[in-house]
């Protein structure tokens, strides 16, 4: 009991914040039916949960490096692309997947490359040559990607458009195209020039690393050539079982696709992060300023690639048949009754609720924050995270590699913004902007909570969840407030500016955020 | 003549601007009477290219004293050119004033959104200082957006059909805007140099580079950082101003987050903390933008982004700034390189 007492004196503002916060939220329910709060206040947890997947990997990449991800909402974007493709088209994702892994199986290559290099004492390489190799690798790895058969889709015909496909596939039907076919020599040249373009990138790069005088130990260049190896001959699997995993996708049904589309999203989503901060980023240590400009740039290419080829139209991303079932027991009375009959909508609380995009979203923002939570304070990975973002040099002088800390930290927020992307997906459709609204929604949410704190980001998303909800309620149904006649009805327009001026109020009174440590 | 070596670059960059006009009319085989009589041509056109990268490097210059100088990062600063863009239609369009009047009002407003950017310095710092900021940019955003005000902001249209007065119209006296423009640019540059140099400037810079060694110096930080804002938001709202004037359209895009971002692009493509890194990277801003556009069409906002992403890896620390750190390096190669090809001629 003194214990809590103390607590709640050592943390006096944030209490009566909170607390004030409370009583504002209660005193809203006052005006609204019960069925009316019910839902707003689900939808509210459901946008907190995926504005939280965002807003969570921003924090702890600022966190821990100071980086202002700015092209987090483009990532987020791809996310969802990328989860589409899998849902909708695993065939293409089949057919994606051999050239990647023999693209990959020849990045890893780098350490060996610089291993050699070092034996053969090759030094005085220049600034020009490592760049040369790098393109001659880059254009024979267009070679062997142009020649490769993949089934595909085609924004500029109507017929082979994704936006048809997903409509098909909302009807029930899914019916892929024929799968292209080529020549096995052609096959076989494709995939051998993936693999030597690749190896050629990996070449230049471990040029480049020479030139920076950076040794790989040889440890590393018999891991990398094993690693190397392995993936290829996965790539050469996934090709010759190509036909038969297809099918075995179509056959299994929506929801186990949806479920493979979250992994496949979100580790796509960490390749991405940890590729954009072991290249990119990691030179930009120094002048952080610079930081905003390259992920601004990147953002900008990331939507201008998607926009490229999945085309500029919102596409339907239909809902897993485990939430979609209409007729026959629905809606059912009881969340257990909608799981068994796959219902769509069930009632809670007298209020129809839709299993999807106000259950399950929310559900899965609140398995991936108690993940993370546990991540943070359970392993060993998650104490030097806390550890760095409080003092990243006392980390660094403990003699943590804090370089991989980084990379794991990036791979895990873009990760994790990938998979909000692929829930957000069935809730709100997939389109080319969806990420910029939620990056400002969760750089408000982070800002209210506290930047760099984990719980923060939680609260923050919560509060700018609930209220958005709440105002676009209001809006329908009207506020009665005590000095007007009319009820109130605020327009779309105020519900952004409802939650900026929350943050700034808050901000105002507590400069660090909610649950944000005092620098 | 000591002065004029000094300050060759800059003399140079006056006199290619002062006959920038003229030498497009050559290269277009028109005469100069129609360039003089703001014929249409080339010569108009691209002297409307340079009045906007003009108005550009002005509302870089206030951001660059701000941040660059000051080191007070604000996401809100496209709210100062919006407020003097919104505030000279309005006076020009719905109150009916001439122009003189309508400056010092803009002047005023400039003020006044410095002194509401200032009410929350002393609370908040670094990175939340630019979130407030966002915040009230953002809000002010909606708000001229918004449905209601539509009579008098035009909603999320834009401002449009500003009337403009006759001696300074950008359609029909294009040729005198060009050297106002490019007058209010050099002068507020000028300008910005010596208050860099003064006192007050050295104590901001100062105050950038460690406040609290500046505090403990015995400077109230909180006056000088004052100065900056008011100074740099008068910039930014007289630039807005002379975009409202120029454009035939104000649109509510010119207080979003784009626009400070823009401004942000511009001195990090320039240099921060350079001053003359703001107008070299309003013309690349703004040049990159229309030439690639014309080339790319559709792709240009991708191979725009991939420009960004090559400027920060090639170019460090921004053109001039890279320049500045690296020009001795560079001209002691040239040297040497020279020598050599002097050495093998001889031979």
């Amino acid at each position: 009991m003194e214990n809590i007492i103390q607590t709640l004196r050592k943390n006096r503002s944030q209490t009566i914040m909170l607390a004030t916060l409370v009583v504002l939220f209660l005193s809203t329910l006052q005006g609204m039916e019960p069925n009316d709060w019910v839902i707003t206040v689900l939808r509210g947890l459901a946008v907190a949960s995926v504005t939280f997947l965002v807003a969570s990997g921003f924090s702890l990449i600022f966190g821990l490096m100071d980086v202002l991800n700015l092209a987090h909402g483009t990532l987020f974007m791809i996310g969802a692309y990328v989860g589409w493709t899998a849902y909708v088209r695993p065939d293409t994702m089949l057919d994606l997947a051999t050239p990647f892994a023999l693209f990959i199986a020849g990045l890893v290559l780098a350490p060996l490359w610089g291993n050699l290099l070092a034996r053969a004492r090759v030094s005085n390489v220049g600034h020009i040559l490592p760049w040369v190799i790098i393109i001659l690798g880059l254009v024979v790895l267009a070679f062997g990607l142009t020649r490769y058969p993949i089934t595909a889709w085609d924004p500029a015909v109507y017929d082979k458009s994704p936006v048809v496909f997903g409509v098909k596939l909302d009807l029930g039907q899914t019916d892929l195209p024929a799968p292209v076919t080529a020549e096995s020599a052609q096959i076989v040249l494709a995939m051998v020039g993936i693999l030597a373009g690749s190896a050629l990138v990996a070449l230049g790069i471990a040029l480049s690393a020479m030139r920076q005088r950076r040794a790989a130990p040889a440890r590393a260049a018999w891991k990398a050539l094993g690693l190397a190896l392995g993936l290829s001959i996965l790539g050469l699997v996934l090709h010759l079982w190509n036909d038969a995993l297809t099918a075995s996708l179509v056959a299994a049904g929506t929801t186990w696709r949806f479920f493979l589309a979250m992994i496949v999203a979100t580790l796509v989503g960490a390749g991405l992060g940890a590729l954009m901060e072991s290249t990119l980023i990691r030179p930009l240590y120094v002048r952080p300023i610079y930081q905003l400009m390259l992920t601004l740039g990147l953002g900008v290419i990331g939507r201008e690639v998607v926009i490229a080829i999945w085309g500029r139209t919102q596409m339907q991303m239909p809902k897993p048949a485990l939430f979609n079932t209409i007729g026959k027991g629905c809606p059912a009375q009881t969340l257990w009754d909608a799981l068994a009959n796959q219902c769509s909508t069930f009632y809670f609380m007298e209020t129809r609720v839709r299993t999807y995009n106000e259950v399950f979203v929310f559900v899965m923002g609140v398995v991936v924050l108690i993940a993370v939570w546990m991540l943070l304070q359970r392993t060993r990975i998650g104490m030097i995270i806390r550890a760095g973002v409080q003092d990243r040099a006392m980390v660094e002088a403990l003699g943590i590699n804090v370089r991989q800390v980084f990379t794991f930290v990036f791979a895990l927020g873009v990760g994790l913004a990938a998979l909000g992307g692929v829930l957000a997906g069935p809730a709100m459709g997939v389109s080319d902007d969806m990420g910029e609204g939620l990056l400002l929604s969760a750089l408000i949410a982070l800002a209210i909570g506290g930047l760099t704190s984990f719980p923060g980001a939680a609260a923050g998303s919560l509060l700018v969840g609930l209220l958005q909800q709440f105002i676009v309620k209001y809006g329908q149904i009207g506020i009665a407030l005590p000095f007007l006649a009319q009820p109130f009805k605020p327009t779309p327009p105020l519900v952004p500016a409802s939650t900026l001026l929350l943050m700034v109020i808050v901000l105002l009174i507590m400069p660090n955020g909610l649950f944000g440590r005092k620098e | 003549m000591k002065i004029l070596r000094a300050h060759s670059a800059f003399l140079a960059l006056v006199v290619f601007l002062g006959v920038f006009p003229f030498l497009i009319a050559i290269l277009d085989g028109q005469s100069f009477a129609d360039v003089l009589a703001n014929q249409s041509g080339q010569s108009k056109f691209y002297q409307g290219l340079l009045i906007e990268i003009f108005i550009l490097a002005v509302f870089a210059l206030s951001y660059d004293l701000l941040f660059g100088i000051t080191g007070l990062l604000s996401f809100g600063h496209a709210m100062f050119f919006a407020v003097g863009a919104y505030t000279t239609g309005i006076a020009l369009k719905s109150l009916q004033l001439p122009l003189p009047q309508t400056l010092v009002i803009v002047v005023l407003a400039g003020i006044a959104q410095a002194v509401l950017f200032s009410i929350v310095l002393p609370r908040v710092k670094g990175i939340t200082f630019a979130l407030v900021t966002l915040g009230f940019a953002s809000v002010f955003h909606i708000i001229i957006m918004s449905h209601e005000l539509s009579s008098i902001t035009g909603g999320d249209v834009g401002l449009q059909n500003i009337p403009k007065p006759d001696y300074l119209d950008p359609a029909a006296q294009r040729l005198t805007f060009y050297f106002v423009a490019l007058a209010f640019m050099l002068l507020v540059y000028l300008f910005y140099r010596r208050f860099v140099d003064s006192p007050t400037g050295r104590v901001c810079v100062a105050i950038r580079e460690n406040e609290h060694r500046a505090r403990m110096l015995g400077y109230n930080t909180f006056y000088f950082k004052l100065v900056a804002l008011i100074i740099s938001g008068i910039t930014a709202a007289l630039a807005g101003a002379l975009h409202a004037v120029y454009q035939p359209i104000v649109s509510p895009v010119t207080a979003s987050l784009v626009y400070t971002v823009n401004a942000l692009l511009i001195i990090l493509v320039g240099g921060i903390g350079t001053l003359s890194g703001a107008l070299v990277g309003a013309a690349v801003f703004r040049s990159l933008q229309f030439f690639l556009d014309k080339i790319f069409a559709e792709s240009s906002s991708l191979i725009l982004g991939m420009v960004y992403v090559a400027i920060v890896l090639f170019v460090p620390y921004g053109i001039i700034g890279t320049w500045r750190a690296k020009k001795f390096e560079w001209q002691a190669a040239w040297r040497e390189r020279w020598a050599k090809l002097k050495k093998i001629v001889q031979q």
